[in-house]
């Protein structure tokens, strides 16, 4: 179909953290209403990407979100979920361009290192910047279903807010045994989220492996 | 719009949404999620959402006549999902009572209890239930929920902080919501979180914990919360909707139990779960329940528990107290049940309570596994995400007093049956 952007990967892993509502606000634009879990807590995402293909080559990516409320119309496919895609880091110079310029995203300007290294049932993903750790993550498999599910993802930079469908298929685990873990390092790559509040367990895990990532093309909203 | 972004009439929305799917959704009208929404459930319905609110069409007993919402079929089942833990709510002089109040004052209350809604029978009510549960004074609600929002939202106000156990029930969340404090949820049973959620807080601090939680059946851990949230100088709450009338030497619930009663600042209680019946109330002092009477808001905005029902719940209370013997037969059924679902291999995940989950950790396979129960017999209810956590489905089984050991050993047998036949269980 064209139009579309396609990105296929190895591992995409995500952990979802409860963390306050007032961080989350401190984050968002003013026309984004965080997803609470509970009253008071929101939901803060760290995803990280090892792509295998894109128009850019192979690249590894971490993508710091808060889950939003997503955009429903009659008519349209309901997402799953939506996120604010708050600071992304890239491996590589022409990702980072690429997303920039094709999707808006806010990046860290320079190359971050990903390493992914899996043992038994779980996986690690560690971001480094400039050789010093900015944040790891640890999940683990529970079943695997193929599945195809519909996200909605944000942007808002100088220029505009906007909103690219994302269509993410694979092999996906996810679950909530609480038995992942995340370690976050003061360091400016973390300066939006207040760590001690962020509770070191995800409440929910999810692995997705050997996929493939759909961008629609971008909406820009009339909400700004 | 692309086309990738349409939706397609033909495919199946069931197995990819779930109710957490419908809350959120912006956009330019609040009837948005309705659509979806609908097209979704009437998938959800027919795949197993019809084991919910099946109609009954006789008495909550241990055996119940209950309509599938399916088929259309009237069937008698053993019944293992409704709460009246003492199995009072139908006995003759409960019934007697309330047919009698309802000759004497008719239908309902009339009124809000703050004006024209208070009879003697509730007077009456309030002050056995404070004896009962060795206090200066009882308020009562018209319902447990009312009570929990009613009583937090009358103590608790902007700029203080509450801290909730993170399975805590909806309506303690309510209520915290309209105290407008800040919420915090500490991790469930966890006085380590507590301790850390509690470091660095200041003002009015109020925590809240359950008796028993009502999805795990498992008891709180109030010992190490109460050492916690007294020594960071916080009040707490307990809401003992599933341990009052059975915890304790006296049955006044998990504080009693724990020999922890004059520790807990504030008591919370329903009638619906041990008696059977409905409302809720709180306990302690005069001066407490004076300050609750002003400012309970869901209490004087409706109308007064119905004195009919105030008037049943008053002769369960006096059988409580004098046939403790109920007690000791519930607690002897639930000793049973739980050496039959360890004999068997049957997973009740950390219950140590009459509510017990029997753990099928399938979300795909619950509802089929509930469906085959209930072919076979036995009333109960499926429990799936987002009520808990995924992977962490179940079926929760009420166990009474009133249930015979032949009917809590059919009940194991059936599910034994079904749970092997499933693969959730070895033979």
């Amino acid at each position: 179909m064209p139009g579309l952007t396609r990105y296929g990967y190895r591992d995409a892993i995500s952990g979802f953290f409860e963390f306050p509502t007032e961080n989350a606000r401190r984050i968002l634009p003013r026309h984004l209403e965080p997803a609470e879990l509970h009253h008071g807590s929101s939901i803060f995402s760290m995803t990280v990407f090892d792509f295998t293909e894109s128009e850019v080559g192979q690249y590894g990516e971490v993508v710091m979100g808060v889950i939003v409320s997503p955009l429903v119309k009659p008519g349209e496919r309901l997402p799953k979920s939506a996120f604010y895609p708050y600071l992304v880091g890239t491996t590589t110079k022409a990702a980072r361009d690429h997303a920039i310029e094709r999707w808006h995203l806010p990046h860290w300007m320079d190359d971050v290192e990903v390493g992914f290294e899996r043992q038994g049932k779980s996986i690690s993903a560690g971001v480094r910047v400039d050789g010093s750790p900015v944040a790891e993550l640890t999940i683990t498999d529970h079943s695997w279903n193929p599945v195809s599910h519909l996200y909605q993802a944000f942007m808002k930079d100088e220029h505009g807010a906007y909103l690219a469908s994302i269509t993410m298929e694979g092999q996906q685990s996810e679950h909530e045994e609480e038995t992942g873990r995340i370690k976050l390092y003061e360091h400016p790559f973390n300066k939006d989220l207040a760590i001690s509040e962020i509770y070191e367990q995800p409440f929910r895990e999810m692995w997705m492996r050997e996929g493939r990532q759909t961008f629609e093309p971008l909406i820009q909203l009339q909400t700004v | 719009m692309t086309a990738a972004h349409k939706k397609d009439p033909a495919k199946s929305t069931f197995a990819e949404y779930d109710y957490s799917n419908f809350y959120y959704g912006a956009g330019d009208d609040p009837l948005n999620l309705l659509g979806p929404f609908t097209e979704w459930y009437r998938e959800a319905v027919p795949n197993g959402y019809y084991l919910y609110s099946e109609p009954l069409s006789s008495a909550p007993t241990t055996k119940v006549r209950v309509r599938n919402r399916k088929t259309g079929q009237v069937v008698d089942l053993i019944n293992m999902a409704s709460y009246n833990y003492l199995g009072i709510s139908y006995r003759d002089e409960v019934k007697e009572a309330a047919i009698e109040a309802t000759r004497r004052f008719g239908l309902g209350a009339s009124g809000s209890p703050i004006l024209s809604g208070t009879f003697e029978i509730h007077k009456e009510l309030e002050n056995e239930v404070a004896a009962f549960k060795d206090k200066e004074a009882a308020i009562l609600f018209p319902t447990g929920y009312s009570a929990n929002i009613g009583f937090i939202s009358a103590i608790m106000r902007a700029g203080d902080t509450i801290l909730l156990d993170q399975y805590s029930h909806a309506s303690i969340v309510d209520g915290a919501i309209l105290a407008k404090s800040k919420t915090v949820f500490f991790r469930h049973n966890n006085p380590m979180d507590l301790e850390r959620k509690l470091n660095g807080v200041k003002g009015k601090k109020l925590v809240v914990v359950e008796g028993v939680y009502s999805m795990d059946g498992d008891v709180c851990v109030l010992p190490d919360i109460v050492e916690v949230a007294k020594r960071h100088g916080a009040r707490i709450l307990i809401d003992e909707a599933h341990s009052t009338f059975l915890f304790g030497p006296n049955g006044r619930g998990v504080a009693e139990h724990f020999g922890l009663d004059k520790e807990v600042d504030f008591h919370l209680g329903t009638f619906s779960k041990s008696l059977g019946g409905q409302g809720g109330f709180v306990c302690g002092s005069r001066d407490l329940v004076d300050y609750v009477n002003a400012f309970g808001r869901s209490r004087f905005f409706s109308c007064n528990l119905a004195p009919t029902i105030a008037a049943g719940l008053l002769a369960g209370l006096r059988i409580v107290e004098r046939e403790p013997q109920l007690r000791a037969r519930l607690w002897s059924n639930v000793a049973f049940l739980r050496r039959r679902f360890a004999e068997e291999g049957i997973d009740i995940g950390k219950s140590n309570s009459q509510v017990m989950p029997v753990m099928v950790n399938n979300d795909a396979k619950v509802l089929g596994v509930a469906e085959k129960i209930q072919e076979r017999g036995l009333f109960l209810n499926p429990v799936t995400y987002p009520a808990v956590p995924k992977h962490k489905s179940r079926l929760r089984i009420s166990v009474s007093a009133a249930h015979s050991e032949d009917e809590l050993e059919t009940a194991v047998q059936t599910i034994k049956g079904v749970l092997v036949e499933e693969g959730i269980c070895r033979a």
